[in-house]
């Protein structure tokens, strides 16, 4: 054999096991397909199931490589999935409400939260809040603009109060004026800032409690899972795809078995919060993403989203009715 | 000067909705994501009078902090102008503070100042004070060598006149950054509002961001840049009319 041919060969069988390898090797990347999906808010206990979904590859076993991006106050997930540059998203059902009220064509494909967990805490030993009516001339923190905005002045209207019986104030991420008792009644998040609160008034000797809308007729939804009605019509599958995978993720992050794994999860993006608070947190979330074991993960309930759109058609928050249960997925074809 | 700054404003205004709408009908997106010019227009109407009115509170605040600023600075400035130890130092400390940023400080300056006017006004000057120092320490620390010479030699250059000598001959300068300073401290108030106030039109623009209300922000910029508009012709004209009379005394 000469030794020129003998180069040529090698080179060739060297040629075959590179793009042998190569093919071998792109084989799942091709299979996967990428879609982004923007968060609300920043990762914490709140998106759990979100990042337990990726981290333990509900995503990928359903053919999909998800890009879970974190939101902020800044981010518009709605906005996003209108301008292409996300497929999935989480929004508020007043953010829904309000993008149907301007045209944008949005669908709900689960609603994470059963219960909202947005609630108003106060110290325990000071006051106790049983009835709406216990707001009367107690200074209430709210965000303008906010949806706790919107929920205290549902929960004064469905009580029969007049807004000036109480002495609404303006707040924001600071907690300064609830630490300093200035404004008593504040607004959290339950599952989340409540406890980091709760922790700082206990370590003060302090007892608190929350005053939660929905035990008081106000079921103003939170938190659900939303995509646009062209991905919904020219990717059915993929959206059928990532709902399971999504929904199968908060299902088993919900678990209390899996709580270790979980929190290891979270802790990969939220280094600030330590592992024992978010093991409390997370036995908050569970309550109020499952409360009731009959009910399963993501259920829509449309009983509370039309009362939703019924709130912000009587504040005059959206000027008509955008008949938001013709958008939720139960009432859509699969 | 003032129709022209007006008019250059517009321009700017009309070419930056133009472009928005355009996007709009290209992309053939929703209201909720850009509003369009009937939205736009009926926004104005429904919020105009509010949010001139939020718009004269946070320029109130603005001026007050720009003029505490300009004082700060030409004393600074004039301080800091000769090439010693303090004056040094005084340039090193500018260029250090300038480097923080305001959305660091604010939380702390509303734990010591709460959310009222104190913190609008504290950030307001402090966003357009740093510029202002800087440019009044360059000015003051480059010496008119010309004008200069001749006090020298006589012994009579004190240094009120040497301030008032470096002053004139920078006259167009310093308005310049003067008039430019006014649009730092209206950002300046905007921001503190945005972060810590519960006042004035950044407050406003925050609660419209929360309602995803851009038909809102874009009534409020208009407002903000005519407003602003008006300020600087204003200021320049002062500046002219001050060279003037200066020149002739």
């Amino acid at each position: 054999m000469k030794p020129g041919m003998t180069i040529h060969r090698l080179a060739a069988v060297l040629l075959l096991l590179i793009v042998g390898n190569g093919l071998t090797a792109a084989d799942p990347v091709l299979a996967q397909e990428k879609v982004v999906y923007r968060l609300k808010w920043l990762i914490n206990a709140s998106t759990a199931g979100d990042v337990f979904a990726l981290d333990q590859g509900f995503f990928s076993r359903e053919g999909l490589a998800v890009a879970v991006k974190a939101g902020g106050p800044e981010r518009d997930a709605l906005r996003e999935l209108e301008l292409g540059y996300a497929q999935f998203g989480v929004a508020s059902a007043d953010q829904v409400i309000r993008a149907l009220a301007k045209g944008a064509s949005v669908i709900v494909l689960a609603q994470l939260f059963q219960v909202n967990p947005l609630q108003w805490i106060y110290r325990a030993d000071d006051f106790s809040l049983t009835r709406t009516q216990d707001l009367e001339g107690r200074t209430v923190g709210i965000t303008y603009g906010g949806n706790d905005e919107t929920i205290m002045r549902a929960l004064l209207a469905s009580a029969g109060m007049n807004e000036n019986q109480v002495r609404l104030a303006s707040v924001r991420y600071d907690y300064t004026p609830f630490f300093e008792n200035q404004v008593p009644v504040w607004p959290v998040y339950r599952n989340t800032q409540g406890i980091f609160l709760s922790d700082k008034l206990a370590a003060g000797g302090e007892r608190v409690a929350f005053f939660d809308p929905s035990e008081h007729g106000v079921r103003f939804v939170a938190n659900s899972v939303v995509t646009s009605q062209k991905m919904m019509d020219l990717h059915p599958e993929t959206v059928g795809r990532f709902t399971r995978a999504l929904l199968a993720g908060w299902q088993a992050a919900m678990s209390p078995a899996r709580e270790t794994a979980v929190i290891q999860a979270v802790a990969q993006y939220d280094r600030d919060t330590s592992e024992s608070v978010m093991r409390r947190q997370l036995t908050v979330t569970r309550q109020m993403i499952q409360p009731d074991p009959g009910i399963p993960v993501g259920h829509i309930d449309a009983t509370a989203w039309q009362q939703t759109e019924q709130i912000m058609i009587q504040q005059r928050l959206i000027p008509g009715p955008v008949n938001v249960v013709d958008r939720l997925k139960t009432q859509q074809s699969p | 000067m003032l129709h022209r700054r007006i008019f250059q404003f517009l321009i700017v205004y009309l070419l930056g909705i133009g472009l928005l709408f355009g996007i709009k009908i290209v992309l053939n997106l929703s209201d909720y994501v850009i509003p369009g010019p009937a939205g736009v227009w009926q926004t104005g109407q429904a919020e105009f009078s509010r949010y001139v009115g939020d718009v004269l509170d946070t320029f109130a605040v603005a001026v007050i902090g720009q003029v505490l600023s300009i004082l700060m600075a030409l004393g600074v400035g004039v301080a800091g102008r000769r090439a010693t130890w303090l004056g040094s130092f005084i340039k090193v400390a500018a260029y250090n503070v300038q480097a923080y940023p305001i959305v660091a400080i604010a939380p702390i300056l509303f734990i010591l100042l709460g959310d009222g006017f104190l913190t609008r006004l504290f950030i307001a000057a402090m966003i357009c004070y740093f510029p202002l120092l800087l440019s009044v320490i360059g000015i003051m620390s480059e010496p008119v060598t010309d004008i200069e010479h001749f006090y020298r030699v006589t012994g009579r250059l004190r240094w009120q006149l040497e301030v008032k000598i470096r002053a004139f001959e920078n006259l167009h300068k310093l308005t310049t950054v003067i008039s430019g300073s006014a649009t730092l401290a209206m950002a300046g108030t905007i921001v503190a509002e945005f972060i810590a106030a519960n006042a004035g039109i950044g407050y406003s623009i925050r609660i419209a961001l929360y309602q995803s209300d851009l038909a809102k922000i874009l009534v409020a910029l208009f407002i903000i840049g005519i407003t602003l508009s008006l300020y600087q012709g204003i200021l320049e004209l002062l500046g002219a009319g001050l060279k003037k009379v200066w020149a002739a005394g």
